[in-house]
């Protein structure tokens, strides 16, 4: 009995190394919530700055329009009941304005999440923005869904104006406080 | 090897017993459920499954193809309760963890593949051991990875049961890799070259 020994072929070693090697690169190279997906609860240092604190912007100033990041429109509908709560213990908001920097009054937003009673599917609601410029929604705290609690935002009228945009974002379950600004640029 | 069947069942009945407390599935519909548990179930035979390749290759084949069931009704479930969220996690986008899963899972269905087609393989029996073992250990150390750092219905205790389960299947594939690469090679030439299947194994041949 010949006690020679063979390895594995130095092409499947230096296949499966590759592959290692690119894998890594993949999950380094990953978003860890998602491409374009911020952390914006109170706890990653978001707050809702009190609107005296905001100066006028200024003639000529220029806000880049939010732009939809991937997965923005994940279980979104546009039939969303209107202005309903949906709970206590986090408040969703955040200042929509024009590309000009200009607060928008009586703008609609829906707002859409994951919570302990409400699945993502089902439990959101459309609010106006008042004549600062602000959303508000209060609503139950997020829990983790499909792996991360997360909160979506959306501008999507038939008629609007604005453009249509959708965000997701992340927060920490224990957050009170979720702060998703939007800049909408005009239709045309 | 039966105290480690035994641990990886007693940590597995942990994972379910741990999801099911946990209040995150308390208000989930029963398909997501469904999909933790048969999840929870897969990490446990996950963890067996390079110890059964020493002497049970009868049983590392069935558990194998129940590891690759389980996946499936895992994966399946999640694009019922919501596709968009389950296409989501799976395009380049996706999170980080959704992205380790999705690396698991097709790397899941390679090792499978290679276990079914063994024999056609005109690999020798070294290459085809390192492919799929090396290959496998990714599932396990990709699989499990994600199960750890998502957040859900099992945090806490729970990951550390993962981490246990898990390190238990990945330090079994390094051992048994190492083990059956350091045996002497079958002479060439001979016609169990691809052991027709079975895995002979050097505890089988000296005794």
């Amino acid at each position: 009995m010949p006690t020679t020994r063979t390895g594995p072929h130095p092409l499947a070693v230096g296949a499966v190394v590759l592959l290692v090697a690119m894998i890594a690169a993949a999950l380094w190279n990953s978003d860890e919530s998602g491409t374009g997906a911020r952390q914006v609860g109170e706890s990653a240092g978001a707050v809702a700055a009190p609107v005296a604190a905001l100066p006028p912007p200024l003639p000529g100033a220029s806000c880049a329009p939010t732009v939809t990041n991937p997965g923005g429109d994940n279980n979104y509908r546009e039939d969303a009941p209107f202005d309903v709560p949906l709970g206590r213990g986090l408040v969703v908001t955040g200042l929509v304005r024009d590309t000009a920097c200009r607060p928008l009054p009586g703008v609609p937003v829906q707002v859409w999440l994951q919570t302990a009673l409400g699945s993502e599917r089902e439990n959101r609601t459309t609010v106006l923005t008042g004549p600062d410029g602000r959303y508000r929604v209060s609503t139950d705290p997020a829990v983790a869904q499909f792996g991360e609690p997360n909160v979506h935002v959306a501008h999507d009228p038939d008629d609007s104006p604005w453009r249509s945009v959708w965000q997701r974002h992340v927060l920490r379950a224990d957050d009170t406080l979720a702060v998703v600004d939007l800049t909408l640029a005009p239709v045309s | 090897m039966r105290v480690l069947v035994a641990v990886a069942a007693l940590g597995g009945a942990l994972l379910v017993a741990l999801a099911l407390a946990a209040p995150h599935l308390a208000q989930a519909s029963p398909v997501v459920v469904v999909s933790t548990l048969a999840a929870c179930v897969a990490v446990a035979a996950l963890a067996v499954q390079p110890w059964l390749t020493r002497r049970r290759v009868g049983a590392h084949v069935r558990v194998g193809g129940i590891v690759a069931a389980l996946v499936a009704v895992h994966v399946v479930a999640l694009v019922v309760e919501s596709p968009d969220d389950a296409l989501y996690s799976m395009s380049p986008d996706g999170p980080t963890r959704a992205r380790m899963a999705l690396f698991a899972t097709v790397l899941l269905v390679v090792v499978t593949l290679l276990g079914l087609l063994r024999r056609r393989l005109p690999w020798s029996a070294a290459t085809w051991r390192f492919v799929h073992g090396s290959l496998a250990g990714l599932v396990v150390v990709l699989g499990v990875g994600h199960a750890v750092i998502i957040q859900g219905a099992l945090d806490g205790w729970g990951e550390a049961v993962l981490v246990v389960l898990g390190g238990l299947g990945a330090v079994g594939v390094v051992v048994r890799l190492v083990r059956v690469l350091r045996r002497p090679a079958t002479p060439p030439g001979d016609t169990t070259a691809h052991d027709r299947g079975q895995v002979r194994t050097e505890d089988e041949a000296r005794g």
